[in-house]
């Protein structure tokens, strides 16, 4: 055993157990740590020590606004991304593999293309004179063109196409580790199809539906690029909103205050999250 | 049979027409955005008038497109060497370590992932701003080495917990020091997990565009701020054109990723 203890050194001969995770900590505390505690602290201290910046942040009108079209939005968004991605995750995880590792492809391709590429993309297509509205007018649904960007309408479609992936890919594998055999025992003892889905599969998915939604919950609660891009000045997000008090603004305390309500809902959200999946589970897509 | 494919009947045929359709929503932005590039108009009308090459000419004949991209791969490339080297040592101590907080060190160095960058983002700005390290490389590494490392630590450490210690333990006994056994014996078989933590860091590094809008500065700005800056200015085609070639290069990510793990895996 004490040689044991004595070769679980790390590889730069550092002491046992903890120490080669050193670096990391080092790295993680002062240029992590260190700065978002010191940015808590300016919430209440700049300009002056007090809660003044809270009570401005939800005392105003407009503030409260911001935090509840965050909120709108990203529930909006996480709803639709369920819907959209449950039957693709149902179907990839049973269909033939060569057929699936297309649609994987396809996945993991609009994943790794630059974030501003695809958001990009999205401003051309939704625009009034753009792709989608000319097809619509075109085949006769539409008369007028839709208002499709800068609303919620605009931030949903971006937002949705970039939440999928990281709804799709857990879900195949909650999906997968379901026994068909309870599937085929349900038929067997009479269920309808429909009664089979309602009474046995969305049940056992439900895990992994939960755990996948709140990730995109707590992910769309902080994002700035795509709704920045695609949303209106009527319907700012609150990330937005804390970069311009700071960067247009220059009004460090409220923006502070505006980040620590974010990180706060954020990190307790997280929390429920590591609950339902455990620890190990956590990291998501990869 | 819900979870049966040959047996879905009428079922599969609607499952398998919304997953192509899935599909191809996904897939419409990335090729909507290659064709546009080779498109002539300026007011990017679709279906273009004509194709052209004028936009990638006028791309690559712009100092700033070309200094931004070769800023960007820098510190992506620092960002994802620091990070897999420092994930790499703090994953050993993560899955073989016995000490009293294990998981909440796991949870603090994952913690940069799931914080709102945005938050990070103001925060280590005002740190740089103190320091003197805002607009510079060395900021900018720091900072994307700090959110690259979770993408660094989840792979290797998942590649280390499915790799049998008694291997290792193998090799010390026929002799090896424990360092040999460690770099002769453990990396290699954990190769695959290193390589996708390099893939992950580097790209986390090179799509970042939170802290590095706050950390550019007019002289030092990574691709990510310049398509940010002229994306607010206008929709120029001449965006679409370098957004291309980021398809491009992702594409190219992906064919080496799978040829790579393949031969690796072998």
């Amino acid at each position: 055993m004490q040689g044991n203890s004595l070769r679980r050194g790390s590889v730069a001969g550092l002491p046992a157990g903890s120490g080669s995770a050193l670096p990391a900590l080092l790295l993680v505390g002062l240029f992590f740590i260190v700065p978002v505690v010191a940015l808590l602290l300016r919430s209440v201290i700049d300009p002056e020590p007090g809660l003044q910046n809270y009570a401005a942040l939800f005392g105003s009108g407009t503030y409260v606004r911001v935090f509840l079209n965050t909120f709108l939005v990203a529930a909006v968004v996480t709803a639709v991304t369920i819907v959209v991605a449950f039957p693709v995750a149902w179907m990839l995880a049973i269909m033939p593999p060569a057929l699936g590792s297309i649609v994987f492809g396809i996945i993991i391709l609009s994943m790794w293309t630059n974030l501003l590429t695809r958001t990009y993309a999205w401003m051309v297509l939704l625009q009034r004179t753009g792709v989608i509205n000319r097809a619509l007018m075109g085949l006769g649904i539409i008369h007028e063109p839709l208002p499709l960007i800068n609303n919620l309408a605009g931030v949903t479609i971006g937002m949705v196409y970039i939440m999928l992936p990281f709804m799709i890919l857990p879900l195949v594998g909650t999906l997968r580790a379901i026994d068909p055999m309870t599937l085929r025992a349900a038929a067997l003892c009479g269920a309808s199809p429909f009664e089979a889905f309602r009474r046995i599969l969305l049940p056992l998915s439900l895990p992994g539906i939960a755990a996948g939604g709140l990730m995109v919950f707590v992910m769309s609660l902080g994002y700035f690029v795509t709704p920045a891009l695609l949303g209106g000045t009527s319907n700012m997000m609150l990330a937005e909103m804390i970069a311009q008090t700071v960067q247009s603004l220059l009004n460090w305390g409220l923006g502070s205050a505006a980040a620590f309500v974010l990180l706060v809902v954020t990190m307790a959200l997280y929390a429920i999250q590591l609950r339902l999946v455990g620890a190990r589970r956590a990291g998501g897509g990869i | 049979m819900l979870l049966d494919y040959d047996r879905l009947g009428w079922l599969r045929v609607a499952l398998v027409g919304f997953t192509a359709a899935v599909a191809a929503f996904l897939l419409l932005p990335v090729v909507f955005i290659v064709l546009l590039s080779f498109g002539s108009s300026r007011w990017l009308a679709f279906p273009p008038p004509g194709w052209t090459l004028k936009w990638y000419q006028q791309l690559l004949a712009d100092p700033s497109w070309i200094d931004a991209a070769l800023t960007s791969a820098r510190i992506a490339a620092m960002a994802a060497i620091l990070a897999v080297v420092i994930g790499l040592f703090a994953s050993f101590s993560l899955v073989r370590g016995e000490f009293r907080g294990r998981q909440v060190l796991r949870g603090l160095l994952l913690t940069p992932m799931v914080l709102p960058v945005v938050v990070f983002a103001i925060a280590i700005y005002a740190f740089f701003l103190r320091i003197g390290l805002a607009g510079t490389t060395v900021g900018f590494v720091i900072a994307h080495t700090i959110l690259a490392l979770p993408f660094a630590i989840i792979p290797i450490t998942a590649a280390l917990e499915g790799f049998d210690k008694s291997i290792e333990d193998a090799a010390i006994v026929c002799g090896a020091s424990p360092l040999q056994a460690r770099l002769r014996i453990t990396l290699p078989s954990i190769r695959i997990g290193i390589f996708s933590a390099a893939i992950f860091s580097f790209l986390a590094s090179w799509d970042e565009v939170v802290v590095a809008i706050f950390m550019a500065s007019p002289t030092l700005q990574t691709l990510p701020v310049k398509i940010w800056g002229s994306l607010r200015a206008d929709l120029s085609p001449v965006v679409a054109a370098a957004s291309s070639l980021l398809v491009g290069l992702t594409l190219c990510l992906m064919i080496v990723t799978a040829l790579l793990r393949r031969k690796l895996s072998r």
